[in-house]
């Protein structure tokens, strides 16, 4: 029977390394993803998801149980991005979030278009999301966490409260101020 | 009067968090409000969008980052332990004997003292000989110190909190003074 992240969790505060290696084996497509997304900086991102497994493995027995496995462990990477953005503003205020497509024609900019969908829809599509990219960089941390653990993990404004240690209203409110400041970004466009 | 607008009550109800109650109110409200029912259109749009915006963010080598993530790890506990114990060593360093904090405040006089000289030297060097002014900033700045030093067998009994203000009225405790026979506790 396979092992819930709780449990394998408790194994990890019992210094397990296969429990830790398998642990990082279910999260880090996830956690990277969502660190590259918050982050906008595939590097830092990479740096980032690496440091909340290390501050797993460090911090596993502090896991009490009173919230999922994937609200702690987000709490730890979110806070981390969050950080690492503080730390880092006057340097990124000098050197613009990348945003692929744009800064490396190679890298490819979007998913590939629905097949349901025609041309000029595809081409729609593709560029309201290839303008996304920057938009978010431009909302606060909060509001881009709460945005993406919203659409990209599936967390409720009551989850995403735990991860950002506010109340569920509040969460609620960085869910609805990132939206409406994304929609006038790009409408500004 | 002016109306009140579930605005982020929408994207709760569009994701069905919300409440029966909820439910029924925010309903009730978008059936007779164009402006919400416009806004929760496009928010569901722009939450739809930016769930793709992920899948343009290219993978790591797995390999790679998984021997980054063994190597981080491993150098996180060797110097956290060696940090620790640099840490312990200067706090236990820190929880001097009573002779410590006298000892490092004759030290830091003798330093200043020292200051003092490689200064009025240079000083020197640079005329032909001090002037008067000079030898009596000297004369009472060494008196000072000879003072400090006179009465050493009082700093070296001082407990930590005691040393600044004694320290600082040592030209109190002159052979005319009194208290300069009361012994600390």
């Amino acid at each position: 029977m396979e092992l819930s992240d709780e449990d394998l969790c408790s194994r990890i505060a019992e210094r397990d390394a296969d429990a830790f290696e398998l642990m990082v084996d279910r999260h880090q497509a996830r956690a990277y993803r969502l660190a590259a997304s918050i982050l906008g900086n595939e590097a830092d991102a990479r740096d980032v998801s690496q440091d909340a497994f290390i501050r797993l493995y460090e911090s596993a027995a502090q896991f009490d149980r009173r919230s999922r496995f994937s609200t702690w462990f987000y709490r730890i990477l979110v806070n981390l991005c969050i950080d690492h953005q503080r730390k880092n503003r006057w340097w990124k205020r000098l050197s613009p979030l990348a945003t692929p497509g744009i800064d490396d024609p190679d890298e490819r900019a979007v998913d590939p278009p629905s097949s349901e969908a025609g041309p000029e829809e595809d081409a729609m599509l593709k560029q309201s999301i290839s303008r996304l990219r920057p938009a978010l960089a431009k909302l606060s941390p909060q509001q881009r966490a709460a945005l993406l653990l919203q659409t990209q993990e599936g967390l409720t404004s009551r989850e995403i409260g735990e991860v950002l240690k506010c109340s569920e209203a509040t969460a609620r409110v960085h869910v609805h101020r990132g939206i409406a400041q994304l929609r006038k970004l790009i409408s500004n466009d | 009067m002016a109306t009140n607008h579930p605005e982020t009550e929408l994207i709760p109800y569009l994701r069905g968090e919300l409440s029966a109650d909820e439910r029924a109110r925010v309903g009730a409200h978008l059936a007779g409000c164009a402006q919400c029912r416009e806004s929760a259109d496009a928010s569901s749009a722009m939450l739809s969008n930016l769930a793709r915006v992920v899948d343009g963010v290219s993978e790591p080598d797995w390999a790679v980052y998984r021997s980054e993530l063994r190597r981080k790890l491993r150098a996180s506990q060797v110097p956290s332990a060696s940090v620790r114990g640099r840490w312990r060593w200067r706090r236990e360093d820190l929880r001097l004997p009573a002779f410590g904090w006298p000892s490092m405040a004759m030290g830091a006089a003798a330093v200043a003292v020292l200051a003092i000289a490689i200064v009025m030297h240079r000083g020197a060097g640079s005329a032909q000989a001090p002037s008067v002014d000079q030898l009596e900033l000297q004369q009472e700045l060494s008196s000072a110190d000879v003072g400090l030093l006179a009465n050493y067998h009082v700093v070296e009994h001082l407990d930590l909190l005691e040393n600044y203000d004694v320290i600082e009225h040592l030209d109190e405790l002159g052979p005319g003074n009194p208290r300069n026979n009361e012994t600390p506790s």
